[in-house]
């Protein structure tokens, strides 16, 4: 299960880079609504590979949680 | 002791049973996230997620809005159409309210299947039945604002169910309007009506926190994440637009209602504005009562449960502190000790404890953290758990 | 083997649980409910352990659940606390837990004081033992 996280934080990763260079892509070309959405994509990714990690044990619970 | 001999009505086992559904939605959640991810959990961090999401955004906004009849549209199409970004920004506006919506209504039906309004829990829980009103009007003048068909078409609607109430509706028409009919003048007070509101939600959300130790007020990082990256993925995905220009000949025509804050002119269809202005109070009267008559079961049904407030054993009390710091209601408040105490160790004592009745929930807590037993509850007496002990270790064990 | 529990109003449904005072399907487990985890004094733990309980658990809401906010912290705290104390007074602190289960998680509930349950058998039988 953990190699699965593992690769799930990898893909997620790889994924956000491709959104990254989506975003810089549509602020050349003035695509504002492409860029936005990638903006909105990438965030998600990032909020699922905070959830990989944590599953994985990488972070723990915040301070007012401890 | 058994939980009462006296069984709850049918309304409370009805409740009973939403509690149990809703805590099994929880369940399901917590198989996926840790349950200190549990967004279930956090519905009140969300909705000032959205909250401030849509504070930030509206500022933007408010930077190139004009609020007149003639430049409202333009300006609108302006933001959206040349300022870089701009259709974003709306877009994220529009869907940040409806998420503010969906956020807070979560947050109101699990605080009131779960039980969160009892004793001085009221408080927030009419502030937050006032916040609900104040949001779903900001949210129909924020349509308006964009001076399109639909806000024709919803200014209409909203006038006739103004003036369908006796005695003052003619007043509030004008009041709204800024005149016999609609001018730049209605503009500019719409705006008024949409920022002045926003602002005072603030103003509620301090009496929303005032009762409650630690609120959670923002939630987990993961959810940070997911709601604003969701809110700027559909903004991106589909744009935010207004339909046609108002012009003066403007009829309101059939068109699509947002169903977060325009479902109130949807009803129309079905019902006189008179009609639909009753809707809305009797629910908002409704809302409001149900601290006050929602509970699942009498205190009588609730045998054990019902602890009474905590008392303060004056003379133990050390004036250490510790029951002012857990309590989680505000509820313990530490004054100057008017005499020594009569035990030993209370004997130096410069605070003593004092327990506001109003405010207490009656959960215990403080006499969990006193180490000199100097707290009890009048139901739970210290002597009864340790009696209980004593016969839990003398009992014989049930053959399983 | 006695073990007592202070189970919290508000967390597991207990009443396909109890049997009287007793859990059902482990043997030797007294239940006292509380209206809070939070409720429960350090001391009424410690003095259990040293009057003649093999084991003595606390259980509240889920993390981030409690009815009343932060009980159910506040006690993870105060028995995280009190494993200081027991280590001193050689009370051994794999004698006492704090649990966390909701309304629903009966069997998660009962599968986890089973174990606790049997953690004390095992160590009784290794202390026994010479």
């Amino acid at each position: 299960m953990r190699t699965v996280y593992g690769l799930g934080i990898l893909f997620l990763c790889v994924l956000a880079l491709v959104f990254a260079a989506g975003i810089v892509f549509g602020e050349a070309t003035n695509r504002w609504l492409f860029g936005g959405a990638l903006v909105g994509g990438l965030l998600i990714a990032y909020s699922f590979v905070l959830l990989l990690m944590r599953k994985l044990g990488l972070i723990g619970p915040r301070k007012a949680e401890r | 002791m058994s939980a009462g001999s006296v069984r709850p009505g049918r309304y409370g086992r009805m409740m009973t049973s939403v509690l149990r559904g809703t805590l099994r939605l929880d369940v399901l959640v917590n198989r996926v996230y840790p349950t200190d991810f549990n967004p279930l959990y956090y519905t009140g961090g969300l909705s000032n997620l959205f909250l401030l999401t849509l504070v930030l955004t509206g500022i933007f906004l408010f930077f190139y809005y004009v609020p007149s009849l003639g430049g409202a549209y333009e300006s609108v199409e302006y933001v959206t159409r040349t300022v870089p970004y701009g259709d974003i920004i709306r877009g994220v506006h529009r869907y940040a309210a409806d998420g503010f919506v969906v956020a807070v209504l979560l947050h109101l039906f699990r605080n009131w299947f779960t039980d969160r309004y009892l004793f001085s829990r009221d408080n927030p829980w009419i502030s937050g039945m006032i916040l609900l009103l104040f949001a779903g009007f900001i949210g129909v003048t924020g349509y308006q604002l964009v001076w399109d068909d639909r806000a024709v078409a919803v200014t209409t609607m909203l006038m006739a169910m103004l003036q369908s109430i006796p005695a003052v509706g003619p007043v509030l028409v004008r009041l709204f309007l800024g005149g016999a009919g609609v001018s730049d003048a209605t503009l500019v007070r719409v705006l008024m009506l949409h920022i002045f509101p926003a602002s005072a939600l603030y103003l509620l959300l301090w009496w929303h926190y005032i009762r409650l130790r630690h609120p959670k007020i923002w939630p987990p990082a993961v959810w940070v994440l997911f709601c604003l990256g969701l809110v700027f993925l559909l903004a991106g995905v589909i744009p935010a637009i207004s339909t046609t220009a108002a012009t003066p000949a403007t009829q309101p025509a059939a068109m699509p209602l947002d169903v977060f804050f325009l479902w109130p002119f949807a009803l129309l269809n079905i019902l006189p504005p008179g009609g639909v202005v009753i809707v809305l109070v009797v629910s908002f009267a409704l809302g409001l009562a149900i601290p006050y008559v929602s509970r699942r079961e009498a205190p009588v049904e609730m045998g054990v449960r019902h602890a009474g407030v905590a008392q303060v054993i004056d003379g133990n009390c050390t004036g250490c502190e510790l029951c002012y710091f857990d309590c989680p209601y505000n509820a313990i408040v530490m004054v100057p000790s008017p005499a020594p105490g009569l035990s030993k160790a209370a004997q130096n004592r410069t605070l003593l404890a004092v327990v506001i009745e109003s405010r207490c929930v009656e959960c215990g807590i403080c006499i969990g953290a006193c180490p000199f037993e100097a707290l009890e509850l009048p139901k739970f007496l210290e002597r009864d758990i340790r009696a209980q002990v004593t016969d839990a270790l003398r009992a014989e064990a049930v053959p399983t | 083997m006695k073990v007592v529990g202070f189970v919290c109003d508000w967390s597991v449904d207990l009443h396909p649980l109890l049997d009287r005072q007793q859990l059902r399907g482990v043997s030797g487990v007294h239940i006292i409910r509380v209206p809070c985890s939070g409720f429960v004094r350090p001391a009424w733990v410690e003095d259990a352990l040293s009057a003649g309980a093999d084991g003595v658990f606390v259980t509240g809401c889920p993390y981030g659940d409690c009815l009343n906010r932060e009980g159910n912290y506040l006690m993870r705290d105060r028995i995280d606390a009190l494993q200081r104390r027991l280590q001193r007074r050689r009370i051994d602190p794999a004698r006492m837990a704090m649990l966390a289960h909701g309304l629903h998680d009966g069997d998660a509930f009962v599968a986890e004081v089973r174990a606790f349950v049997e953690r004390l058998q095992q160590m009784k039988t290794s202390a026994g033992a010479p």
